[in-house]
């Protein structure tokens, strides 16, 4: 069926091999580009398993470019050279071929071949980040909205934000999420995984190069999602003995109970513009930022419930501020509208003092008219 | 032989055609005429995409800055939630099948309409409500946690998820019916003498795409029902810790998805196979290996939905068939590409506006495909997951794949569908505008995510300003070229150049009749003797009138007989 009516001298078209050619050396160029590349230098390589995935990130890189150079510079190529000229008559029309049983074999082997190297290659690197070696520290991740918190075998209560671990030792880390799905990434470390609750997921890798890194959320967790943020701090073995050592210190001392007698409403005032107000407004309780106006919080008869069904007063303020508050109030009855999660003391970087202060001050605004 | 077969293709069309409608209404409101039904998707699908393009504007301006603050970040997370749902189940899927599926398919297999007119308006009129429903979430507080909306954050979402919800389960009914719709047209209804193999390629591609849109959407729809059902009385589906699963719907929902997005682009495939040929004055090259691809592709889209999830906790063994099958489609993929170029060679290539949009396409979509790769491998996913490299990625494939194919379509069947031609010289403006600021906008966003930018973020560190006002100036320039296109549709309504029929010389049947095609389409079913893109023989069309100059209205009888084919 297929009619040929080209000449026969025209073979591939004029200039076919030298531009397949070219594309070749362009291809080549870019190759030696590929694999010389310093990614370390643009991206740190911070841990073990990252080398390795950029490794594969390179092979595949060198492939992906050559696919692109050629289809793209065939398809230049061919439209300059296969275009309908003005000289030619109306009725013109292309060489009237169909198929191609050898020329279709081969871009369907080739390919075929092409994705089993790179199958390969990542079945390798897959099979090494499942048998990283983990487990000299083990310590866990929690993600919360939108904080990370850290918890260590050797340390009585959490940390935040700040995540210590020491050069060169096998680390697994545990993570899971208290409320919505999180992601924890580290660019450097070139792994993740996602914060999911109810499930525990482990990351293993070995931490090589001191610095701080960022350990970024990158799964969409609620309004402050592109501010969910930590910092990994790879320290030396020394050093993060004795991180290790001053923190387990610090958080003996910072035990006891509140005394909200000692609240002083100017000191909690100029906390509530350092911590409260990005996410609460002083206005009614309907004037809602991420959580609730807090102006009117003791003498608005019409001010929801908290948490425990009681009136609000000063007492169970401080427990919300200790405690943290964890999604919407069921409790308050239908017409509440949605609340946000409020970060505990601990992700507040509250003091007692700090605390008592500022429910001196909320109290304070609802006497004030 | 192929005359009497035509003969009784004609006669059994009669007791399945209904009479011409004649009042308002009933014409262009109502109608039950795939064209018209097909248009009022383009229309319809058009102004989702103005609403939807200017949400990512307001994306693209937000992120001029690091910290944001031209919309406050519940409005960013709405913005780009219904932005992404606008494009892909308001805009992309409905022009895809409803639009150019519904105004092409038919005349292409030389049929007077789909096999079910009734379910047909039915799926139309789902449409225009579910796109209200969607975009009117802005007034109760749109849905934030993007297209995805995974629980359980979107269980804590604002009220407009629930609209969310009720919307795509909407459009997902309307997607259903059609593609049912469409099978059930493809197999039965082809003209007499249209074998499979006889069919234009389009047409493959809508029945592939018709069976994917039969099969995978139902798994979203009991997803989304399941969601709702937990935001609104709290069944613990998705809640673990009253024993739900959040993974469940991630599931569920890339069940749907990934399919999904060949629902998206196996259309956009057959849209390039219909205009390589006729601007390349060439049979396409290996027409039995595209045909064949787009069914491969169609299926082994349903094997691969994990890919979306190396990060959010499986068995790990498990990451490997995915990884390896999603690998494998590329292999399909390569060879629609292959062929193309093949078509291109040795052709009298002409530069139509929609030959430069099938070109770029190759290009762009290509490099789309080719990013695919990096991220079916689990370990580079588990760099790129959740970046901006996410972002690049689906753009190239849905912006540079689907919308340049929708563009190209658009330049394509605008004489069929109006009867009116559109400026070439301004096609080629928009195309020259579109390809380089496209790739302005969404190059350095791959960039962006390698060095780490996570994706739906509001607010971003200062060292990735410039690559992001790179991106937003880039985008700007992407809206105006987009104005050339619609200031270009209204002049060729208000003044354009009257069509002739086939002003392409193209060789599939739409072409043959009057532009736009009679009600009946056909005055006589043709019979279908040879492939479609032949151009050096005379058409394969036996029994094809001029009809566009005799009412084609077969309730009169004493038409003529069936003419032998145009030489």
């Amino acid at each position: 069926m297929a009619q040929v009516s080209a000449p026969r001298k025209l073979g591939l078209g004029p200039g076919f091999w030298p531009v397949t050619i070219a594309m070749t050396v362009l291809n080549l160029i870019v190759t030696y580009g590929i694999i010389v590349f310093p990614i370390d230098s643009v991206l740190p390589e911070a841990a073990a398993p990252a080398g390795d995935i950029d490794a594969l990130f390179k092979f595949m890189s060198v492939f992906g470019n050559a696919i692109f150079v050629y289809v793209t510079g065939y398809l230049v190529y061919f439209s300059i050279v296969w275009r309908r000229r003005s000289t030619d008559p109306p009725e013109a029309i292309g060489i009237q071929i169909h198929d191609n049983n050898k020329l279709e074999f081969w871009w369907t082997v080739v390919p075929c071949i092409l994705v089993l190297m790179i199958a390969i290659f990542s079945v390798r690197i897959w099979w090494s980040l499942q048998n990283q070696i983990g487990d000299v520290l083990t310590m866990e991740a929690v993600g919360h909205q939108f904080k990370f918190e850290f918890r260590y075998p050797r340390l009585k209560a959490s940390v935040y934000d700040d995540m210590h671990v020491p050069v060169d030792t096998p680390v697994t880390l545990q993570v899971t999420s208290s409320d919505v799905i999180h992601s924890f990434w580290v660019p450097e470390v070139r792994i993740k995984a996602d914060m999911v609750p109810g499930l525990v997921q482990t990351l293993r890798f070995t931490p090589s190069k001191v610095g701080t890194y960022r350990i970024i959320c990158t799964e969409f967790c609620g309004v402050n999602h592109g501010n969910m943020f930590a910092t990994l701090h790879i320290d030396s073995q020394q050093d993060f003995g004795r991180w290790l050592a001053a923190t387990s210190k610090s958080q003996g001392q910072s035990a006891g109970a509140v005394q909200l007698a000692s609240g002083q409403a100017a000191a909690g005032q100029q906390l509530f513009g350092q911590k409260c107000s990005s996410c609460h407004s002083i206005g009614p309780f309907e004037q809602k930022i991420v959580g609730p106006g807090l102006g009117k919080l003791l003498s608005d008869p019409n001010h929801p419930n908290l948490v425990t069904g009681e009136k609000p007063n000063p007492v169970d303020i401080s427990h919300i501020l200790i405690n943290g508050y964890q999604g919407p109030d069921n409790s308050a009855g239908k017409n509440a509208p949605a609340i946000g999660v409020m970060p505990n003391r601990q992700a507040n970087a509250l003091s007692n003092q700090d605390i008592a202060n500022l429910v001196a001050y909320l109290t304070s605004l609802s006497q004030s008219k | 032989m192929a005359v009497a077969a035509s003969h009784a293709g004609h006669l059994e069309q009669h007791d399945h055609i209904h009479p011409e409608p004649t009042t308002f209404i009933g014409k262009y409101i109502f109608s039950l005429d795939a064209k018209v039904i097909g248009i009022q998707y383009m229309i319809t699908g058009l102004l989702f995409f103005i609403i939807s393009g200017l949400l990512a504007e307001v994306v693209r301006i937000q992120l001029l800055r690091p910290e944001g603050g031209f919309v406050s970040n519940d409005t960013y997370n709405g913005v780009y939630s219904l932005h992404a749902s606008g494009m892909i189940w308001m805009t992309i899927i409905p022009l895809m099948t409803g639009g150019f599926g519904n105004f092409v398919m038919p005349l292409m297999i030389g049929a007077r309409d789909v096999a079910f007119p009734w379910l047909n308006l039915a799926s139309f009129w789902i449409f225009p409500p579910a796109g209200v429903i969607l975009f009117s979430s802005f007034l109760v507080g749109a849905p934030d946690a993007g297209w995805t909306e995974y629980p359980p954050v979107s269980v804590q979402g604002p009220p407009g998820t629930s609209l969310w919800c009720v919307a795509i389960f909407l459009i997902g009914i309307s997607s259903t019916m059609t593609g049912l719709n469409f099978m059930v047209t493809i197999i039965k209804m082809r003209a007499p003498g249209m074998t499979f193999t006889r069919m234009p390629l389009f047409v493959w591609a809508q029945l592939a795409t018709a069976m994917l849109n039969m099969v995978a959407t139902v798994a979203l729809s009991a997803a989304l029902a399941a969601l709702f059902i937990e935001r609104t009385f709290g069944v613990p589906f998705y809640d673990p810790g009253r024993g739900g699963s959040p993974v469940l719907w991630q599931h569920m929902f890339w069940f749907y998805s990934h399919p999904a997005v060949y629902i998206m682009i196996l259309p956009a495939f057959g849209f390039i196979s219909e205009i390589f040929p006729t601007f390349a004055r060439k049979p396409i090259f290996g027409y039995k290996m595209i045909a064949f691809s787009s069914i491969a592709i169609a299926l082994l889209g349903f094997m691969v939905w994990a890919h979306h999830m190396f990060t959010s906790g499986m068995a790990p063994w498990l990451q490997l068939p995915f990884m390896i099958l999603t690998m494998v489609i590329s292999v399909p993929t390569g060879i629609k590409i292959f062929s193309w170029l093949a078509t291109l060679w040795g052709g009298k290539i002409e530069f139509h506006a929609a030959m430069l949009f099938a070109l770029g396409f190759i290009v762009v979509f290509t490099f789309g495909g080719i990013t695919g790769i990096f991220l079916s491998a689990v370990p580079v996913d588990l760099h790129l997951h959740g970046t901006y490299f996410i972002p690049a990625h689906i753009h190239y494939v849905l912006f540079g794949g689907s919308i340049f194919g929708l563009f190209a379509a658009v330049y394509y069947w605008w004489p069929k569908i109006t009867g009116r031609m559109m400026n070439d010289t301004l096609g080629a403006w928009h195309f020259w505008l579109t390809f380089v600021s496209f790739n302005a906008t969404f190059l350095p966003m791959h960039w962006l995510g390698i060095m780490g930018m996570p994706r739906r973020v509001a607010q971003y560190r200062p060292e990735f300003q410039f690559w992001n006002d790179v991106c937003s100036i880039a985008s700007f320039v992407l809206a105006a070229s987009t104005l050339i296109f619609l200031y270009n549709m209204f002049t060729s309504l208000t003044r354009g150049k009257k069509a002739p029929p086939n002003p392409w010389n193209a060789r599939t049947l739409e072409w043959q009749i009057s532009s736009p095609p009679p009600y009946y389409n056909f005055k006589t079913i043709p019979a279908v003797l040879k492939n479609p893109y032949d151009f050096g023989e005379p058409l394969p069309y036996l029994g094809l009138g001029p009809s566009d100059k005799e009412d084609p209205h077969p309730t009169k009888p004493g038409g003529t007989p069936p003419e032998p084919a145009h030489a």
